[in-house]
């Protein structure tokens, strides 16, 4: 296993596009909660009824600990990025011929999917360390200088004395999304991986999988809500996973029952993520193996 | 002992069969030629041996066991491509390769990179390489190691003459330590100057195989010439032992089964029967021709 590591390692680090790809997300992700906050603070300054409920009912989004849910929904909305990456990945060692020669130089083919899994899952941590510091930093910046009431003025919290002592667990009372948020990447990465490898051509597959995951389908699980008023778009691949991290309160424009259901099924569909990404692998175990190399 | 056994190896592309239940064994210490023209097979062999694809029916065995990743460990090979990322430099590549079959260490790659000319490369990117130097690069990894039993497939592929002698020269060299070679090729020239046995592949069925001098040559040509060609014909049909005749442009052609003809004792025998000849020469058959014959194109 180790070695398996190390081996995807040396094929990864020296990748230039997995560096491209790594500093696009160093700047989108920071990038999407710094415009998003500029939004919430637009929302909340206009000192209208709206803004003060919203103030008022759900504290600051970009303070702890909503923070880690805010922060880990605009960040997955970038999952693309670190796709594209599984997917270049998987179908050079098509293009290069080189799934062939591991398996001629003393990998089974269980060694090279496992090996191709870890891929998955390494880019996951990656992407999930960028995630959490993007968090934590934005967590750090607002939590102290603003109060939850009213966060269009930057003065000094006058409690926040007497709130430091509660400070520690408000620091981590969310934080179990960053769990969320790598379940959902793995699972949403393994599917971009099932692709590349179904595929073999990576400007095919990367074709295939923005128009799925950023047109085919949010249009028709909305079609499928508003139009014909059925629910079955949670099933989806990508949707089964996009729901184990429910958009920030503020987002869901001030709809409590909808955002606390939308909490509610987060357990549900974290198990059906878990089975997706066991189907995922099956599949792809079962097709690779069918499959002369 | 055979390093390597495979018994009635069949595989079909749909319609088309590929090998046609394949058996043959290398002997440990021999270069092992597999011959046949393109589309006869060998590179499907090859790629079953190795447990790139799989045989529809058959079997086959490394140092007496069945195919398996440890088996694969100890062979280095080079099938049909050099297959390497193509944004790493020749080191880190094989470093994966040494990663993956547990075969050479740093050292060791330096030294198989000078051994095949590509040191002072050794840091340029692999797309920036010719076709040759991936080819070099290719054979270097099966060389990693330095293991027992090597399999290379078309392993000249690309390189220029020098770099095909180099290769050659290293083969010899490499049988003379003890390794065994299994080569799949295409070039009889190869085959005949650097193999020790062969199997001769037509359309997925080994139509011969063995030693390359019982393969390849089974009847000795003796090359006549005289004033009179019909008139010599006429004398050597009496003479027992030789299988066929024939007038080939200025010359006679006489058959025979393979080191039954004594040059000197025909030269007594036709100069007693009044015939002078002012040339004569023993051929052995020439590989081409039997390879032609062999394989009915």
């Amino acid at each position: 296993m180790w070695k398996l590591l190390k081996t995807e390692w040396l094929k990864i680090y020296r990748y230039p596009a997995f560096w491209l790809l790594l500093a696009i997300c160093l700047i989108t992700y920071p990038g999407i909660n710094y415009i998003c906050y500029n939004i919430y603070l637009d929302i909340t300054q206009r000192q209208s009824m709206t803004g003060q409920i919203v103030s008022l009912l759900l504290g600051n989004p970009f303070s702890f600990p909503e923070v880690w849910q805010t922060s880990a929904y605009l960040s997955s909305m970038f999952v693309i990025i670190p796709a594209l990456l599984i997917i270049m990945l998987i179908s050079n060692e098509y293009v290069y011929r080189t799934s062939r020669q591991n398996i001629i130089d003393g990998w089974s083919r269980y060694d090279f999917l496992l090996a191709k899994a870890i891929d998955v899952a390494l880019i996951t941590f990656i992407v999930t360390i960028l995630y959490a510091i993007v968090a934590l930093v934005v967590g750090i910046v607002h939590t102290d200088s603003q109060p939850a009431v009213d966060p269009a003025i930057p003065l000094p919290d006058m409690n926040s004395t007497e709130g430091s002592g509660s400070s520690g667990s408000i620091y981590f009372e969310k934080i179990h999304y960053i769990g969320l948020f790598a379940l959902q990447t793995f699972s949403q990465l393994s599917l971009a991986f099932l692709l590349g490898m179904l595929v073999r051509k990576a400007f095919v597959a990367m074709g295939i999988f923005l128009f799925y995951a950023l047109i085919a389908e949010p249009l028709s699980v909305g079609l499928l809500k508003y139009k014909f008023n059925n629910d079955i778009g949670k099933y989806f691949p990508m949707e089964v996973s996009d729901r184990i991290v429910p958009p920030p309160a503020f987002m869901s424009k001030l709809d409590e029952a909808g955002y606390q259901a939308s909490l509610d099924a987060v357990p549900m569909h974290v198990g059906l993520t878990i089975v997706l990404i066991g189907i995922t692998w099956m599949l792809t175990t079962i097709i690779y193996k069918k499959r002369d190399l | 002992m055979d390093v390597l056994v495979a018994e009635g190896i069949r595989k079909s592309y749909g319609a088309v069969k590929a090998l046609n239940g394949v058996s043959l064994s290398v002997p440990r210490g021999t270069v092992y030629g597999i011959l046949g023209p393109n589309g006869s097979g060998k590179t499907t062999l090859l790629s079953i041996l190795l447990d790139v694809l799989s045989a529809d029916a058959g079997s086959y065995r490394w140092f007496g066991q069945p195919g398996s990743k440890e088996q694969r460990k100890k062979i280095g090979a080079l099938l049909e491509t050099p297959n390497f990322y193509h944004y790493l430099s020749a080191v880190n590549n094989l470093k994966i390769t040494m990663n993956i079959s547990g075969r050479g260490s740093a050292e060791e790659i330096t030294r198989v990179l000078k051994l095949v000319g590509l040191y002072e490369r050794r840091n340029s990117r692999f797309s920036t390489y010719s076709l040759g130097m991936k080819q070099r690069l290719a054979i270097a990894a099966a060389l990693l190691g330095s293991p027992g039993v090597l399999v290379l497939d078309e392993p000249t592929n690309g390189l220029d003459p020098v770099g095909i002698a180099e290769i050659r020269e290293l083969i010899k060299q490499l049988q003379r330590n003890g390794h065994t070679i299994v080569i799949a090729s295409h070039l009889l020239d190869e085959v005949e100057k650097i193999c020790t046995h062969v199997a001769i592949l037509k359309t997925g069925n080994v139509v011969s195989q063995g030693p390359v001098d019982e393969v390849l040559s089974d009847e000795d040509i003796l090359e006549l010439g005289t004033a009179d060609l019909q008139q010599l014909k006429d004398l050597l049909l009496q003479r027992e032992g030789i299988t066929e005749i024939e007038i080939s442009g200025s010359l006679l052609q006489c058959k025979a089964p393979k080191g039954s003809i004594d040059p000197a004792a025909i030269n007594a025998w036709c100069h007693e029967n009044g015939i002078l000849l002012n040339h004569i020469a023993l051929r052995k058959k020439r590989l081409e021709a039997r390879f032609f014959e062999l394989t009915g194109n």
